[in-house]
């Protein structure tokens, strides 16, 4: 297992800049997801760690040891591919022992490597199969026993479970945090699915126009979101962020309606910058009757979703989206609006950051 | 426009849509039958037939029917099985000298490399050549005397398509540059049809080259290559034009040759109407063994 440092890494297709002055450092035995928008430079990061893509400038270290220079092959590094790659004229058992038969070992070595892989990973019926008689999840089992196999330093994976339907991704999430739990290999995991990377990832990193966002267990970037990116990219559904000019007396959301807080909220919020509140759906308070740091608002939509429903209410000039139990509140009802302050995100309208929160 | 065609009255829809299924059958489908059955069918019947006489195109008399007596002429003729072992010999260098050289070019051609498309171009330019006008400027570049292969090699006058034992390389060798083309076209389809992300699969897997060559290039690239393989041995068999023209020699006799002199030389017309039917069969039988292995690699 190993220590993965990506140091100033920068990355240039053409004229086109995709990675800007990466810095990374993915502890032995830890599993990072780098999470983001489809073209944010993840899968460029990972590659580039692979050694699948050339980096134009900066560091990669595995274990101490400069990498960057080296090829793909002699980096002991394993690859899981979103499109699988297995090979299709091999069967599954020559699938798996490709990687051992390419350095030499031996049959009796490669099939006993094989087994206890196909054993793990629950394929042993399907070892002399083609991949093209396999299942989309079966062949991403496949895929990740190639993988682990050879035991390589680290397990990088480029959206390994992107191509499956929404039930055998579940599935196959369970299984591949259970793999490496017992297998503890240091893992670089790259989606754009949030809800992967919050289940899966020791920290997550959060990428955006080739620039790491945030970096944090699923916890802090899920709480403590850096900036206006991070906080509307994770989360489902996503945070509430709206204009906000503090008052004496509350938060102003335009068109007369304040919002009344805690007087010791707005007194550290700069009064001379604009800015963004940003408010997770579970930290509006709806209630049927007013109360005191409550405004009275209406409902202008309801999205039942089973379990929860997602409440839009009409605050000034902008719409909150509310989290509730099924069945309490109907469409067009008065209601009263508050949020929960210990929830509450403030962030520089013009630069994204977060504020520092108040005590 | 969809509208205004379902707007018209039947007659002037299957106008404006372009030739209705009758125009199109008088048109295009009917000629083509005839032509098939006047030039192809009928001769392949006749053929068959004379193969059973002593039929000669060259005199007025009649033919008659001798059965099995041509086939069994021939079959114990040494001179036909000389021809038949010139040409197996002559298939297996030129299909295999061109399935080396096209698949190599294709290799070379299967990377990013600079005026690439210029070069596949230049590349493909001996196949679109007249057999007969490469069968003459080849016998001039093999010219003792004047000839530019000597010149270059520096081999004085040597008698490329004088000397038995090197004129059939010689003339496999002209047939090998004018068709490794169409090896290499073939092959740099089912090279580009090779998905990217399993060559990377390879690298990871640290798998060396010759290792990625013959485990996965090969065996992917397989299918194609056998089908280009089937369509050269089926064309070897049958080269006449520059092999005629390039030499005379006995160790040059193809069987094509030894056909057209049997039928248009000697006029023994039933004789070799026999010939091309044993001809026939042999390519046949070859090309599906071929067809076997074809069906083998696209298994894999």
């Amino acid at each position: 297992m190993a220590r993965i440092e990506l140091r100033n890494i920068q990355k240039f297709f053409g004229a086109v800049q995709v990675l800007k002055d990466v810095n990374l450092t993915i502890e032995d035995g830890e599993f990072v997801v780098m999470l983001g928008q489809s073209g944010c430079g993840k899968t460029t990061t990972l590659r580039a760690i692979a050694g699948l893509e050339t980096v134009s400038t900066g560091t990669i270290s595995i274990d101490g040891r400069e990498v960057q220079d080296l090829r793909a092959a002699d980096r002991d590094i394993a690859f899981v591919f979103q499109s699988f790659s297995l090979y299709p004229h091999m069967t599954v058992q020559e699938n798996i022992a490709f990687p051992l038969r390419a350095v030499g070992m031996s049959q009796s070595s490669r099939d006993a490597a094989v087994k206890e892989v196909a054993k793990v990973l629950e394929i042993e019926r399907f070892l002399h199969r083609k991949p093209s008689a396999l299942s989309g999840g079966d062949m991403q089992r496949v895929a990740i026993g190639r993988a682990l196999v050879r035991r390589p330093k680290a397990l990088l994976m480029d959206e390994p479970i992107g191509a499956l339907d929404a039930k055998l991704r579940e599935q196959m999430r369970a299984e591949i945090k259970r793999l490496h739990i017992s297998r503890n290999s240091t893992s670089v995991y790259v989606t754009h699915d949030q809800i992967e990377a919050m289940s899966l990832a020791d920290r997550i990193v959060v990428m955006h126009a080739g620039l790491l966002q945030q970096v944090g267990t699923p916890e802090e970037v899920y709480n403590r979101p850096a900036n206006l990116f991070v906080a509307q990219f994770v989360g489902s559904p996503v945070m509430n962020v709206a204009e906000v000019a503090p008052q004496s007396d509350g938060l102003s959301f335009g068109s007369g309606a304040v919002l009344p807080v805690a007087p010791g909220l707005v007194s550290h919020l700069p009064a001379e910058r604009a800015l963004r509140l940003g408010i997770r759906p579970e930290a509006v308070v709806l209630s049927e009757s007013g109360a005191a740091g409550l405004l009275e608002s209406r409902i202008s939509n309801i999205e039942p979703l089973g379990s929860h429903e997602i409440v839009d209410v009409v605050l000034g000039s902008t719409t909150l989206r509310a989290r509730t139990e099924p069945g309490r509140l109907r469409t067009g009802a008065p209601v009263w609006v508050g949020i929960d302050t210990e929830r509450a995100h403030f962030f520089d309208a013009d630069s994204g950051m977060a504020l520092r929160r108040i005590a | 426009m969809a509208d205004v065609i379902t707007r018209l009255d039947p007659t002037s829809r299957a106008a404006a849509r372009g030739f209705s299924d009758m125009t199109i059958r008088n048109l295009f489908i009917i000629p083509t039958i005839v032509f098939l059955i006047v030039f192809n069918v009928f001769p392949l019947i006749y053929s068959l037939w004379t193969a059973f006489t002593d039929y000669r195109a060259s005199t007025a008399a009649a033919a008659n029917f001798v059965g099995l007596a041509n086939f069994r002429e021939l079959l114990s003729d040494p001179d036909i099985w000389r021809n038949f072992t010139i040409t197996a010999k002559y298939v297996v260098i030129t299909v295999t000298g061109q399935v080396i050289v096209g698949f190599g070019l294709a290799m070379l051609l299967n990377r990013k490399i600079p005026l690439k498309g210029l070069i596949t171009t230049l590349l493909l330019l001996p196949m679109m050549l007249s057999p007969a006008v490469v069968g003459l400027f080849w016998k001039l570049l093999y010219d003792p005397s004047f000839g530019i292969i000597n010149y270059f090699l520096g081999l004085g006058k040597f008698e490329w398509l004088a000397q038995p034992q090197m004129a059939l390389w010689a003339v496999a060798l002209v047939d090998i540059w004018m068709w490794s083309p169409f090896v290499m076209l073939l092959s740099l389809a089912g090279l580009s049809a090779v998905p990217k992300h399993l060559y990377e699969a390879a690298e990871i897997d640290r798998a060396g080259p010759f290792y990625t060559f013959f485990r996965i290039t090969l065996p992917l690239v397989a299918p194609i290559l056998m089908i280009a393989i089937i369509f050269r041995t089926m064309e070897a068999f049958k080269t006449f034009d520059h092999a005629y023209i390039l030499s005379t020699q006995p160790t040059t006799e193809l069987i094509a040759i030894r056909l057209y002199k049997m039928a248009f030389l000697e006029w023994q017309t039933g004789m070799s109407s026999a010939f091309a039917y044993i001809v026939l069969i042999v390519v046949v039988a070859i090309t599906n063994i071929y067809v076997k292995y074809l069906n083998k690699a696209k298994a894999r």
